[in-house]
């Protein structure tokens, strides 16, 4: 199992720097379409559900999920007299024993289990979302798409870029962003020359098209594209990979699915609504007094405070949804967003402590999520009143 | 023309809604200053101060989030 | 919200997916893994526990052969002792039995010593009553009948002093001459006690002295001759 490469290891790093370099150079990177609702596949939907790459994302961390349940189940030693013999899945026990010792400083002995299960959990869910970002070509492998956009009935044309192939594979060319024939029209001889040069299809003017059939894929679209007033009638959902008449854009295939809304704000309803159930878990009908608190308000003449401050704390739980759901999809989005912003400007070595700190801030998002809903469980279970508190400690030591 | 003023109108936006990540750098910075403070003159307590430390930087950290989002949205999501 | 990308459909698929997860890990995960957690740590406290008792059982051990050995010890010192003291009884024994057997054998030797001696004066005490009597008869002039000489002879020799009848416990009466049986016997008599020893000294001339734990009655010849040249003197 255990590899020795000494010597050969330094070497690998750095042929791929120098690949890297190399591709830098010649085929320059781009910068994706950034947009926040998930990418909706092209194919097509699924009960009515249009697929996105997020979702896929989570599908990919709903895999992983399931290995690791297998991975652990076999690997498990079957009571404590047996020892683990290293390999992930001590890793894992190491990982999960700190992690339960570390609830269990701050949960309340009685409810440990519940609380540390979710902790563990939405840690886990979050943790593999989070690092999919990580992997490279998760934002830059995907479907050619051509960025237009649907106003009023008339498709309006986005930026994009030119495509071109490299031994049967499509991918948008960097060096030539795409330009509609009305700017073409508005650009000097040289500009045009250079875009030719570096192997552009669009912006090239109409009397160079019937010269280069061949290499656009089809000749009815070639003559579309050339006819420039016409633009509008392209039916631009059927337009063939690499038709220089449609800017293209990369749809990614797999998105990190901390970056949609829909998965954060799922886990985030779950946490508050686990805070609430475990409130009235440990308190009963009494964890209610904890937002309408009316008990003082005639006793004292302070006691509209208490009421105020009740509806106050209700107004918290909601805001604690909002909260835990942007925090997440904020750090990962704009994290995300750094990655390959990073890796456009320069794709070779000032990427990595980026990746570094995307590691470091994915493994703290996890604990952070997770952590706060443990405290506030925990805190849920602790009686609003001292008196109560007393009563309730009380009665827990004679248990 | 008017696209472009669309544009510079939302980068502009965008940057103005960044400053409100100054309260949450502020913030995180008196939080983690006190805490190891703290903690120099009290190791024993270490794992408490970092647990409410954390605690603390997440929520002071949630406004600057906020303000990242608000920029976000105004980017990516207005249109 | 939809440009916000939120999807009542994607949201519930998630809610449900994460339940689904949740349930999942902990039947497969969370449960198993804790329970071998605890187990290991009950099982990790048992062992230290095991070694703790072993550690004080095995000082336990120690002290317990070590009281041991010191009984050992004491027993054996004990024996040794014991034999010794024997050793010295039997000596002593064998000793005190030789002394004693000299002893007897001496005592045996003086009693036969005696006895000759007494039966030599007896011998000669006929002699001394005849010659005596020959010499008060030359003296008196007269002559005494042969029982009434036996008996003044007796009188002289035997006759035990009044103030020596209440005498009791062990008696010795010391005679000039060797007393027969007869006259041990009526010694005895008249005094009254249970055991007389017969001693004979011949230095006192005649009469008896009878001495008790704490009183010597003094009837001998001896004395009153010692009496008689006083007044005369």
């Amino acid at each position: 199992m255990t590899l020795n490469w000494s010597g050969k290891r330094r070497w690998i790093a750095l042929i791929l720097v120098l690949a890297s370099l190399v591709v830098m150079f010649n085929w320059p990177p781009v910068v994706p379409v950034i947009q926040l609702p998930g990418e909706i596949y092209p194919s097509g939907e699924v009960f009515g559900l249009p697929i996105t790459n997020t979702f896929a994302g989570s599908v990919v961390v709903w895999i992983l999920i399931l290995v690791l349940i297998r991975v652990v189940g076999s690997r498990r030693p079957r009571d404590g007299g047996e020892v683990p013999r290293g390999g992930f899945y001590n890793f894992f026990e190491m990982a999960f024993e700190g992690l339960y010792g570390f609830i269990g400083g701050i949960a309340p002995e009685r409810y440990l289990g519940p609380i540390f299960k979710m902790f563990m959990t939405i840690f886990v869910v979050v943790l593999l979302s989070n690092w999919l970002e990580l992997i490279p070509g998760i934002d830059s492998i995907g479907f050619l798409h051509p960025h237009v956009h649907e106003v009023d009935g008339h498709t309006e044309l986005l930026e994009g870029f030119d495509t071109a192939t490299l031994g049967g594979v499509y991918y948008v060319n960097g060096q030539c962003p795409w330009v509609s024939p009305d700017v073409a029209a508005t650009m000097s001889g040289e500009a045009l020359q250079a875009r030719a040069d570096a192997g552009c299809h669009s912006g090239i003017p109409a009397m160079e098209e019937p010269d280069d059939p061949a290499e656009a894929s089809d000749d009815d679209h070639a003559d579309e594209a050339a006819d420039d007033e016409h633009a509008d009638e392209i039916d631009y959902h059927h337009v063939e990979p690499g038709d220089p008449a449609v800017p293209w854009v990369i749809l990614p295939y797999i998105r990190v699915p901390s970056t949609d809304l829909n998965m954060t704000l799922a886990i985030a309803l779950i946490a508050v609504v686990m805070i609430q159930v475990m409130g009235f878990r440990a308190l009963g009908i009494g964890y209610l007094t904890k937002f309408f608190n009316f008990s003082t308000l005639l006793k004292s003449p302070l006691g509209g405070i208490d009421v105020a401050v009740g509806l106050l704390e209700l107004i918290g739980e909601f805001a604690k949804i909002l909260s835990f759901a942007f925090r997440l999809l904020g750090n990962i989005f704009a994290g995300s967003i750094l990655l390959f912003v990073m890796s456009f400007l320069v794709p070779v070595i000032v990427p990595w402590p980026f990746f570094l700190l995307e590691f470091f801030v994915g493994i703290i998002q996890a604990i952070v999520f997770g952590l706060l809903t443990a405290i506030f469980m925990s805190l849920a279970t602790v009686s609003h009143h001292h008196d109560e508190e007393h009563h309730e400690e009380a009665a827990a030591g004679a248990h | 023309m008017e696209e472009a003023v669309v544009v510079a109108g939302k980068a502009i936006g965008a940057g103005l809604a960044m400053v409100g990540a100054l309260g949450g750098g502020i913030g995180i910075g008196l939080a983690v200053g006190g805490a190891v403070q703290g903690m120099a003159r009290n190791p024993d307590h270490t794992g408490t101060i970092q647990t409410n430390m954390i605690l603390g930087v997440a929520f002071a950290e949630a406004v600057a989030i906020y303000a990242l989002v608000v920029s976000l949205i105004i980017l990516f999501v207005l249109s | 919200m939809e440009a916000l990308g939120i999807n009542l459909g994607y949201l519930l698929i998630q809610i449900i997916a994460f339940i689904v997860i949740y349930v999942l890990l902990t039947r497969f995960v969370y449960d198993p893994l804790i329970a071998v957690l605890r187990d290991r740590r009950t099982r990790i406290q048992r062992g230290l526990e095991d070694a703790e008792k072993a550690a004080s059982a095995r000082m336990n051990a120690a002290a317990e052969a070590e009281k041991v050995l010191q009984q050992a010890r004491v027993e054996a010192q004990g024996i040794v002792d014991e034999a010794r003291g024997r050793g010295e009884e039997v000596a002593q024994q064998v000793q005190q039995d030789a002394r004693s057997e000299a002893e007897t054998i001496r005592n045996d030797a003086r009693m036969a010593a005696q006895a000759e001696r007494d039966a030599q004066l007896a011998g000669l005490r006929g002699q001394v009553a005849a010659i005596s009597i020959a010499v008060a008869q030359q003296l008196i002039g007269a002559s005494l009948d042969e029982s009434r000489q036996q008996a003044l002879i007796n009188d002289f020799f035997a006759k035990v002093p009044d103030s020596a009848r209440a005498l009791s416990g062990d008696v010795t009466v010391v005679s000039a001459m060797p007393l027969d049986d007869a006259e041990q016997q009526k010694v005895q008599n008249e005094i009254g006690a249970e055991s007389v020893v017969f001693e004979v000294d011949p230095s006192i001339l005649g009469g008896l002295i009878v001495r008790s734990a704490d009183q010597v009655v003094d009837g001998s010849v001896r004395s009153g001759l010692g009496e008689m040249s006083q007044r005369l003197g």
